[in-house]
């Protein structure tokens, strides 16, 4: 995955994957696999407040707009843009929101199911890091009757080594649509 | 039109029958003279500020390479191959020196002219048998910028742009003129939503009214300053000539205290007190009035606030454009820009950014709620229920036509048209009105081109 400029992320962590993916039945990949999945589980069940407390203080979470180029173009993300380009306080901001009793957009609240899969975990030469690859299909359903809508992207995180477990550091979301065929982006990926 | 005439009647006093909102029939009318004959946004300038520079635009089904050309001139071509009709660009920007078919090789310089016509000689007999001089794709009818804002026209007869913004020139000026470089634009993001294109140009164009409760939520959070959305209703609402929109309502203070208590640092004041007009700066600084939502008839809408950015009492503004592109009666596309003024500090630049990220766009915490709504009230203006209710939109008047509050007089309120004081729906009604001429109106016949016979040359 190319990793995209982006306008916010000066303060995030620059370190990047060392080597080939880890073996399957390696600890540290294990350790990831696991992580993810509590993750997702997190995700669907919109435990947005315990979600917060696995983001480091220093999270950049990206999440840039894909277009569409020829080939050879050199990119495929806007210059300049994100869907999500956030901080602590940015996400602290959305989580807060979710928990009033007036965020209408989710209420009622939507059906939300993250399949993970593809994962692939890569150390970073520095032994309280680790890469982490995983693709995220997202189903969310709203209501009764409206079709579900989809969300399907890729993603690499930063998963750091904290006195209070593993956190994530910093998170790129490479969604596979240009044009976002969900009412909003009212979830997390 | 007999058949709609009754529903342009109810339109015209303020009673909206439901079913405008997801009709199929309404729709058709609203392709062939709403999207027929308006000036419609494509591009700003500075999406496209190289030579070869492109980006792909729809207008409805129709898709437009806006390009600058090798002379820097900016022109919005068909996206169709003018022999077997492929679509020539098919990526949505980038730069390029020409567009090459990717069915039979046919290639158009970026100024839309026929350069390459494999086998010309062979298989058409040369210009004998086609003309390759002169052909180019088919421009659109009409193309014209103000203040870097592209939009064309598909009606070769439409009026000039200037005339068509007319007044409201002076209002698009605060979010697109703040110094002599005007604006730089990112973006678009785009999603498509399950709600009519019509909901969010209303919406934007004068609903102050919705923001106390819609948008509770964001204010429970401490996003702004203001603890109440209640604080709305001390704003007005203008509407001049082919848009309107929405204002906050300042504390005390004066010009420049009242630009920098929406967090606007000195110097990009005092570019603004460069660039604006007398009376511009004194709907801010006299009148203490500051822009916020606007829509342009009929699909383009921009926003100005300021939220806080992190976990201080500092406020930054933040200007987005957005268009409402429609799909069908019950979907449209959201394109949405992060707007900035191109010489303001790069700091300042980056916060704003921020700002738009967490107010507006895919992920925007105000938009989030918006369209939750628009969904909702599309979805249920499906059926025959909806057909016979009307929906009651003549909020700021009685019901003998006079005003709840009169007007705003020219000593209150400094700019062009007409200003009311809180909560009303002048203006939605005044976007209505204009979508009724439309849609009463036929179109004349619309013009040909057979492929192969002389055009002009591009000026």
């Amino acid at each position: 995955m190319r990793t995209p400029n982006s306008v916010l992320g000066a303060h995030a962590s620059p370190l990047q994957r060392a080597g080939r993916t880890l073996p399957f039945g390696d600890e540290r990949h294990l350790l990831a696999h696991q992580w993810l999945v509590d993750e997702a589980w997190l995700l669907d069940a919109q435990a947005y407040e315990e979600w917060l407390d696995l983001l480091t203080e220093d999270i950049h979470y990206l999440m840039p707009v894909r277009v569409t180029t020829a080939a050879g173009a050199g990119y495929d993300t806007s210059p300049g843009m994100a869907h999500f380009d956030e901080d602590k306080y940015s996400l602290s901001r959305r989580v807060a929101r979710f928990l009033t009793e007036h965020a209408w957009t989710e209420d009622p609240p939507s059906r939300l199911r993250h399949h993970l899969s593809n994962v692939r975990t890569f150390a970073t030469g520095d032994d309280d890091h680790l890469i982490a690859e995983s693709a995220t299909l997202l189903f969310r359903s709203r209501g009764d009757v409206r079709e579900g809508a989809l969300v399907s992207a890729g993603r690499e995180d930063l998963l750091r080594r904290t006195p209070d477990g593993w956190k994530l550091a910093r998170r790129t979301i490479m969604a596979d649509d240009a044009v976002i065929r969900m009412q909003n982006l009212a979830i997390f990926l | 039109m007999t058949e709609y005439s009754g529903v342009l009647a109810d339109v015209r006093r303020g009673m909206i029958p439901a079913h405008i909102y997801n009709d199929p029939q309404v729709f058709e009318l609203e392709k062939e003279r709403v999207f027929g004959r308006a000036w419609i946004f494509v591009a700003h300038e500075s999406e496209i500020p190289d030579a070869g520079d492109y980006v792909v635009r729809r207008v409805l089904q129709d898709s437009f390479i806006i390009a600058r050309d090798e002379q820097g001139v900016v022109r919005a071509h068909f996206n169709m191959c003018l022999h077997r009709g492929m679509q020539v660009c098919r990526a949505e920007m980038g730069n390029a020196s020409h567009f090459r078919c990717p069915y039979h090789g046919w290639s158009y310089r970026n100024d839309g002219r026929l350069t390459g016509l494999p086998f010309h000689q062979d298989a058409y007999g040369g210009e004998a048998g086609f003309r390759r001089k002169g052909q180019r794709l088919l421009p659109a009818p009409n193309l014209a910028s103000y203040n870097g804002l592209i939009f064309i026209s598909l009606d070769p007869a439409a009026e000039p742009l200037a005339d068509y913004l007319g007044d409201f020139r002076f209002y698009l000026d605060y979010y697109t003129k703040q110094s002599v470089s005007g604006i730089q634009l990112h973006g678009p993001q785009r999603w498509r939503v399950k709600a009519n294109w019509k909901i969010g140009a209303e919406n934007f164009a004068g609903d102050m009214y919705h923001t106390p409760h819609t948008h509770t939520s964001v204010v429970e959070i401490g996003l702004f300053r203001e603890p109440r959305a209640a604080k709305r209703k001390e704003g007005c609402t203008y509407w001049a000539h082919v848009g309107g929109g929405t204002t906050y309502k300042l504390p005390p203070g004066d010009l420049d205290e009242r630009f920098r208590y929406v967090g606007y640092p000195q110097e990009m004041v005092d570019r603004m007190k460069q660039n604006l007009s007398a009376d511009q700066l004194k709907v801010v600084g006299e009148d203490g009035f500051m822009i916020s939502a606007a829509t342009i008839y009929p699909n383009l809408s921009f926003v100005h606030n300021w939220p806080k950015v992190a976990n201080t009492d500092q406020v930054l503004p933040f200007i987005s454009i957005r268009q409402w592109q429609p799909i069908s009666e019950d979907e449209t596309e959201v394109l949405s820009w992060f707007a900035v003024d191109a010489e303001a500090p790069e700091e300042f630049k980056a916060l704003s950014y921020k700002a738009y990220l967490m107010c507006f766009g895919s992920t925007g915490m105000f938009e989030q709620d918006d369209v939750e709504n628009w969904v909702s009230l599309t979805s249920t203006a499906a059926g025959s229920m909806a057909r016979r209710l009307l929906l009651n939109s003549r909020m700021g008047l009685l019901e003998d036509g006079t005003e709840v509050a009169p007007p705003l007089n020219p000593e209150q309120f400094h700019g062009p048209g007409l200003a009311h004081p809180g909560y009303s729906e002048f203006n939605q009604r005044a976007l209505l009105a204009r979508w009724a001429d439309h849609i009463e109106r036929p179109m004349a016949g619309t013009p040909r081109l057979e492929m192969g016979e002389a055009v002009e040359e591009p000026r």
